[in-house]
C-alpha cells in the first residue's frame, strides 16, 4: 500500500465535500483526502449552465472558500478515479494503480447521465449530456458555431441548459416524451404558468414525442429524427433523461447495492467503516418510508454533512429526504415543488389556487390534518415553513385555513 | 470568537407599530435617511417583519442565524456564508435567485428582491454598533443581547417575581 489516511473520501462534489467540511469540523487533526475522478477542484455543479451562457467563468463556481467550504486541510486528489475497494484490507485502488488506506471511507461518487439505448448516434460529436464542467467547456465551445439545438428530455437540468443557450442566441428546441414539461415534478395542470413563461421566453417546445435517432456528418450533429418522422436540423443535442448512480466500482467488494448504495439510517453501509451519501445513496422518504433516490445538490449536502459527522464520532440519524425538493426560477416563474405532488388518481385532500400570476397546490392526507406536499409557482413566499410542516408531520388543525390562503407564517405556529 | 449577540424578540411587549421595519429598510437604502429611501428605486427592503397571530398578538420576526443554518447548506452556489461575527449573510454577487434558501429556511425569514433577482436577508447591521430594528423599537420588544446576559436578565426578573409571589 502507497500510504493510509484517517479519513478517505470518494467522490469530490457536493456530499463528498460536505462530508470533509463536517469531519473538519468535528476533528480539527484527522487527515481528509478526497478523491475526484474530474480534473477541476471540486465546483459548484449547479453553476455549471452559468459556464455556457457566459454569465460566469469557472473559476467563480470554486468550492473551496465559498459558502460553510473552507477547504482548509482537506486534501483533494484530481483526476484520482478509484476502480476497486478492499473492504477487509481497507483500501481503495485507483485507476492509476496507486493504493490508499483508510480508516474510514465515504463512497459520495454521485450519478451519470443516463443515456436512453434507444436513442441511436448519442455518441455523435455535439451530443452532451450537461453534468460536468469539463462537458459545459465543451458544450460553450460548440454553442459558438451552433445556430439551432435540440433538447431531449423537459427536466429542470435540460431547462436550465435550454435557457443558457437561448441566452447565447441559440434557438432552442426542447423535445418532451411527456405531456408537459417538468413532469417529474408536477403535474402537467400545475405547470401551465410554467410552459406560458417558457414560451414567452421563446423556448419551442414539442411534446408526446421522442428521438429515434441522432444524425450525424463530418461536423458532428446535423439533426434529429423523432419518432413521429419529423427530423430538426441542428447543430447540438443536448440530453437530460435522468441519471444513474455510479457503482460500478463497488463490484466485487462486498458493499451492499440496491438501485444505489445501501446505507442505514446513521449512513453506514454494510461493510465495516464504510458509509455512503449523496445521489448514489439509496435513502427513504421522510413521510412514506419509501426508499427512494434523488439527484439534488442540497439534499447531498445534507446527507454528506450527516455522513461526516457519522464518520467523526457523533452518531447523527439521517432523516432521509423528500423524493421531489425543488426551488428554482425558469424564465420569470418562480417555483417550489415537494413532498407529494403527483395528485391524479391518489386519495388525498387537495386545495388548488390560480390567477394570471400564481399557483399553488396544497396537498393534505386524507384525514386533512398533515401537509404532504405542495406545489407554489409565481409566489414562492414562505415556502421553507410548508417543507418544515411536511417533514415533522405537524398536525396543522390550527393554521390549516392560513396554509390554503397561503397567509402562513412563522407566528402561527408559536406557542402564544 | 466572542460570546456574539443575538436579537431577542419579546413578542408580548410588540405593539406592531412596525417601527423597526422602517428602520432596517432605511439602514439597507443607499441614502440612508427616511426621506432619501422612500424616494429610492428599487425600494429598499426590511428584513424583519411583524406578523399577527389569532386573537391578537403582534410577533417580530428576524433571521435567527441559526446554528447549523440550513440556508447555508443548502445554498447551491457558495454565497452564504458566517462571519467571525457568527452573522449568516448572503453575498449579493454570488447569488443566483433559485430560492433553494426559500425553500429551506424553517422561519420564512429570507427575502426575494424581485427587481435585482436576489435573495436578502438580515446582516444583523454589520457598520452599526446595535442593529437599526433593535434600536429603533419603541417599546423594548427588541433586545441585543449575548445569550449569557439576556439569560441572567430573565433569572433576575423571575427570581424577583418569585420574592414577590410569597408576600415578603
Amino acid at each position: 500500500m502507497d500510504s493510509a489516511e484517517a479519513y478517505v473520501i470518494v467522490g469530490g462534489s457536493a456530499a463528498g465535500m460536505a462530508a470533509a467540511q463536517a469531519i473538519r469540523e468535528r476533528d480539527p487533526a484527522a487527515g481528509i483526502t478526497v478523491l475526484s475522478e474530474e480534473a477541476d477542484a471540486p465546483y459548484f455543479r449547479p453553476l455549471i449552465p452559468y459556464l455556457v451562457s457566459g454569465r460566469k467563468q469557472a473559476r467563480e463556481m470554486t468550492l473551496a472558500g465559498s459558502g460553510p467550504y473552507t477547504g482548509r486541510d482537506i486534501q483533494v486528489w484530481t483526476e484520482a478515479r478509484v476502480t476497486a475497494v478492499d473492504c477487509k484490507g481497507q483500501r481503495v485502488t485507483l485507476a492509476d494503480g496507486r493504493q490508499l488506506g483508510y480508516g474510514k471511507v465515504l463512497f459520495a461518487t454521485g450519478s451519470r447521465p443516463f443515456l436512453p439505448p434507444e436513442i441511436k448516434g448519442t455518441d455523435t460529436e455535439g451530443v452532451f449530456a450537461l453534468r460536468t464542467l469539463a462537458d459545459a467547456r465543451r458544450m460553450a465551445k460548440r454553442a459558438e458555431t451552433t445556430r439551432r439545438a435540440v433538447m431531449l428530455g423537459g427536466g429542470l437540468l435540460n431547462l436550465k441548459a435550454a435557457f443558457a443557450l437561448l441566452e447565447r442566441g441559440i434557438r432552442v428546441t426542447l423535445v418532451v416524451f411527456s405531456p408537459e414539461v417538468l413532469s417529474q415534478l408536477m403535474n402537467p395542470s400545475d405547470a401551465l404558468l410554467i410552459r406560458h413563461a417558457l414560451d414567452r421566453a421563446g423556448l419551442e417546445i414539442r411534446t408526446g414525442t421522442a428521438a429515434r435517432q441522432i444524425v450525424g456528418d463530418e461536423s458532428g450533429v446535423c439533426a434529429v429524427g423523432l419518432d413521429n418522422g419529423d427530423e430538426i436540423a441542428c447543430q447540438m443535442v443536448c440530453i437530460g433523461k435522468g441519471v444513474r448512480p455510479n457503482v460500478d466500482f463497488l463490484a466485487g467488494s462486498g458493499i451492499r447495492i440496491g438501485e444505489g448504495i445501501v446505507a442505514d439510517r446513521f449512513t453506514a453501509c454494510n461493510q465495516p467503516n464504510t458509509f455512503a451519501a449523496g445521489d448514489v445513496a439509496v435513502t427513504h422518504e421522510p413521510v412514506s418510508g419509501r426508499p427512494i433516490m434523488t439527484a439534488l445538490w442540497t439534499n447531498a449536502v445534507e446527507m454528506g454533512r450527516c455522513a461526516g459527522f457519522n464518520m467523526a464520532g457523533l452518531p447523527t440519524a439521517y432523516t432521509g429526504t423528500f423524493g421531489i425538493l425543488n426551488a428554482t426560477q425558469v424564465a420569470d416563474m418562480p417555483f417550489v415543488a415537494m413532498g407529494t405532488v403527483h395528485t391524479e388518481g391518489v386519495d388525498l385532500e387537495i386545495h388548488r389556487h390560480a390567477s394570471a400570476e400564481a399557483y399553488r397546490k396544497l396537498v393534505f392526507d386524507t384525514d386533512g390534518k398533515h401537509l404532504v406536499g405542495a406545489v407554489l409557482v409565481g409566489d414562492i413566499t414562505n415556502a421553507g415553513i410548508y417543507r418544515y410542516l411536511i417533514r415533522e408531520k405537524r398536525d396543522i388543525t390550527t393554521v390549516k385555513r392560513q396554509i390554503v390562503n397561503h397567509q402562513l407564517h412563522y407566528g402561527h405556529l408559536l406557542p402564544i | 470568537m466572542t460570546q456574539p449577540k443575538e436579537i431577542f424578540v419579546l413578542t408580548d411587549r410588540c405593539v406592531g407599530c412596525r417601527t423597526c421595519t422602517i428602520a432596517c429598510a432605511v439602514a439597507h437604502s443607499t441614502s440612508k435617511t427616511l426621506f432619501g429611501a422612500v424616494a429610492e428605486t428599487p425600494r429598499p427592503k426590511s428584513r424583519i417583519y411583524v406578523e399577527w397571530a389569532a386573537p391578537a398578538h403582534k410577533v417580530p420576526m428576524v433571521c435567527r442565524h441559526c446554528e447549523d443554518a440550513p440556508c447555508m447548506h443548502a445554498c447551491i452556489s457558495g454565497a452564504i456564508r458566517r462571519t467571525d461575527d457568527g452573522v449568516v449573510i448572503t453575498d449579493t454577487d454570488k447569488c443566483i435567485g433559485c430560492w433553494t434558501c426559500v425553500m429551506v429556511c424553517p422561519y420564512g425569514m429570507i427575502g426575494r428582491d424581485l427587481e435585482r433577482h436576489k435573495a436578502y436577508r438580515c446582516d444583523r447591521c454589520p457598520d452599526r454598533d446595535i442593529p437599526a430594528c433593535v434600536a429603533a423599537c419603541p417599546t423594548g420588544a427588541l433586545v441585543y443581547q449575548t445569550v449569557p446576559a439576556y439569560a441572567a436578565d430573565v433569572r433576575r426578573h423571575a427570581s424577583g417575581e418569585m420574592v414577590k409571589g410569597k408576600g415578603s
